[in-house]
């Protein structure tokens, strides 16, 4: 009646965890989009009427920029990329509280939890942006200066909310409130992180300053990489990857030191 | 083999410090078929979750070498909003089994008919845990760790989780954890008794029901 058991395949521990992860982007990808196919078509439609009309807001208001460059992109390619930034941080900030009843499975840890979440979330953003930057290329004729090196300041920025919202999700649990903050810090971060201006049109001391801001240096990374030399672009790449690394290894900390402080409600 | 050394396991709550395991001892082999005895509010829920190892306990020592299944009861592990199948497809994928093998399994095993592809949160208590044994059973471990979760379904069906445990009876363990004795008597060979957060073993299995009526 019962017959043969399915018998599990050995493998190793990286294996495993890729393994893992691999389930749980596809448990993601279900969850959210439903099965339907509308689902697919709002994920990226949700975004894009926000950049749309920030972007044409800008237009509107009349900012002529320099050198020609494109108002409505100008914005637009501006603008996308710190949403993917906001979005991880946001929904990986919270990424405990939504899957506490997958950590009854022993092999899923918060990493594997906090990679899958993030990782949809970037991979979903990057298409909006992909697609922008594809009908800006056909239609208007703007083509990508640098498209490999706007793809990296994508990856990048990725990695920086990656850690980032790791890092608020582990401090979250030793201390509820954070997760008040989360909210106000990603929107508090908007305007200094040269989203809508460029550092050149900015006074010496003030470019310092915001140059301390590892989002600042991706933001004019992608613009030159997007419009080439109608802009004076100002960013280290290395400091970017600093602060990478740093979130990143906090973030991992935290989420390790938080795992054993968990109570599984019921 | 699974052992538990003096463990402890403290919450923080609003009246204060609550000890739920208060020096746990145990020491179960690999295959042995154990019940937990416990009446409501016991700790049975707190011992499942860190004979699991999912948490942590507050002080002491769990040492487990075998593989161990993750609590069976209520819908731990399941994801109410996709579909028999999907969860079936979500274990396989995150216990490393094999996929379509594991769905065959599942489905044949669950008995759910045309529901199987209905996410679980339109099933009934009764399919939600038949599903759940299904799911579990699909996973070669070497000890079920299940918590009422067989009480729910017919009769018919727990003969069947019966016979599925017994035809691995060689390899499979199980650590039943329950306040029902009958369920104890049915599947276990020994039994122990959770009380004021320690644990008593008992080498029959009726010795210890009497000793759990006598409570």
């Amino acid at each position: 009646m019962i017959g043969e058991v399915p018998r599990r395949t050995p493998s190793g521990p990286l294996a495993t965890q890729l393994r893992v992860i691999g389930a749980l982007i596809m448990r993601e990808l279900l969850t959210r989009f439903g099965r339907s196919r509308t689902g697919y078509f709002w994920l990226l439609a949700e975004p894009m009427m926000l950049a749309i009309s920030i972007s044409s807001l800008h237009v509107l208001s009349g900012h002529d920029l320099p050198n020609g460059l494109p108002t409505f992109w100008f914005y637009a390619m501006g603008y996308t990329p710190f949403v993917m930034f906001r979005s991880i941080v946001n929904r990986g900030a919270n990424v405990i509280d939504a899957n506490m009843s997958l950590l009854y499975h022993r092999n899923i840890t918060l990493l594997d939890l906090s990679i899958a979440r993030n990782m949809m979330e970037a991979v979903v953003c990057s298409t909006i942006i992909l697609l922008f930057m594809t009908v800006a290329a056909l239609f208007f004729d703007e083509w990508p200066h640098r498209p490999a090196l706007f793809f990296l300041g994508l990856i990048e920025s990725a990695l920086l909310a990656h850690g980032f919202a790791m890092l608020l999700a582990s401090l979250e649990v030793f201390y509820e409130p954070v997760e008040r903050f989360v909210h106000p810090i990603t929107y508090m971060l908007m305007p200094i992180s040269a989203t809508f201006y460029m550092l050149s049109s900015l006074p010496y001391e003030a470019r310092e300053a915001m140059l301390w801001n590892p989002i600042v240096h991706v933001h004019e990374m992608n613009r030159w990489a997007m419009f080439g030399d109608r802009i004076v672009p100002y960013y280290d790449i290395s400091y970017v990857w600093l602060w990478i690394i740093g979130l990143n290894l906090l973030g991992m900390a935290g989420l390790r030191a938080a795992r054993p402080r968990l109570t599984m409600m019921e | 083999m699974l052992e538990l050394e003096n463990v402890w396991k403290v919450f923080e709550t609003r009246q204060g410090r609550k000890e739920v395991l208060r020096g746990a001892y145990a020491r179960i082999r690999k295959g042995e078929h154990v019940g937990i005895l416990g009446r409501n509010g016991a700790g049975k829920s707190t011992l499942m979750r860190v004979l699991a190892g999912v948490e942590r306990p507050t002080r002491g020592r769990v040492r487990c070498s075998m593989s161990m299944s993750w609590p069976i009861g209520k819908s731990f592990g399941i994801q109410s909003s996709l579909t028999g199948e999907a969860n079936a497809r979500f274990i396989a994928r995150v216990y490393g089994t094999p996929v379509q093998e594991t769905v065959d399994f599942v489905e044949d095993f669950a008995e759910l008919g045309p529901y199987f592809r209905e996410p679980v949160r339109t099933y009934s208590s009764g399919m939600t845990s038949r599903l759940l044994m299904a799911l579990s059973f699909s996973v070669d471990f070497e000890c079920y760790l299940v918590d009422e979760a067989l009480s729910t379904g017919d009769a018919r069906f727990a003969d069947k989780c019966r016979a599925a445990l017994d035809l691995r009876r060689a390899d499979a363990g199980i650590l039943l954890v329950s306040h029902n004795a009958q369920h104890v008597k049915k599947y276990c060979d020994t039994a122990a008794i959770l009380r004021n957060g320690m644990l008593e073993f008992y080498e029959d299995v009726d010795e210890a029901i009497a000793a759990y009526q006598g409570l």
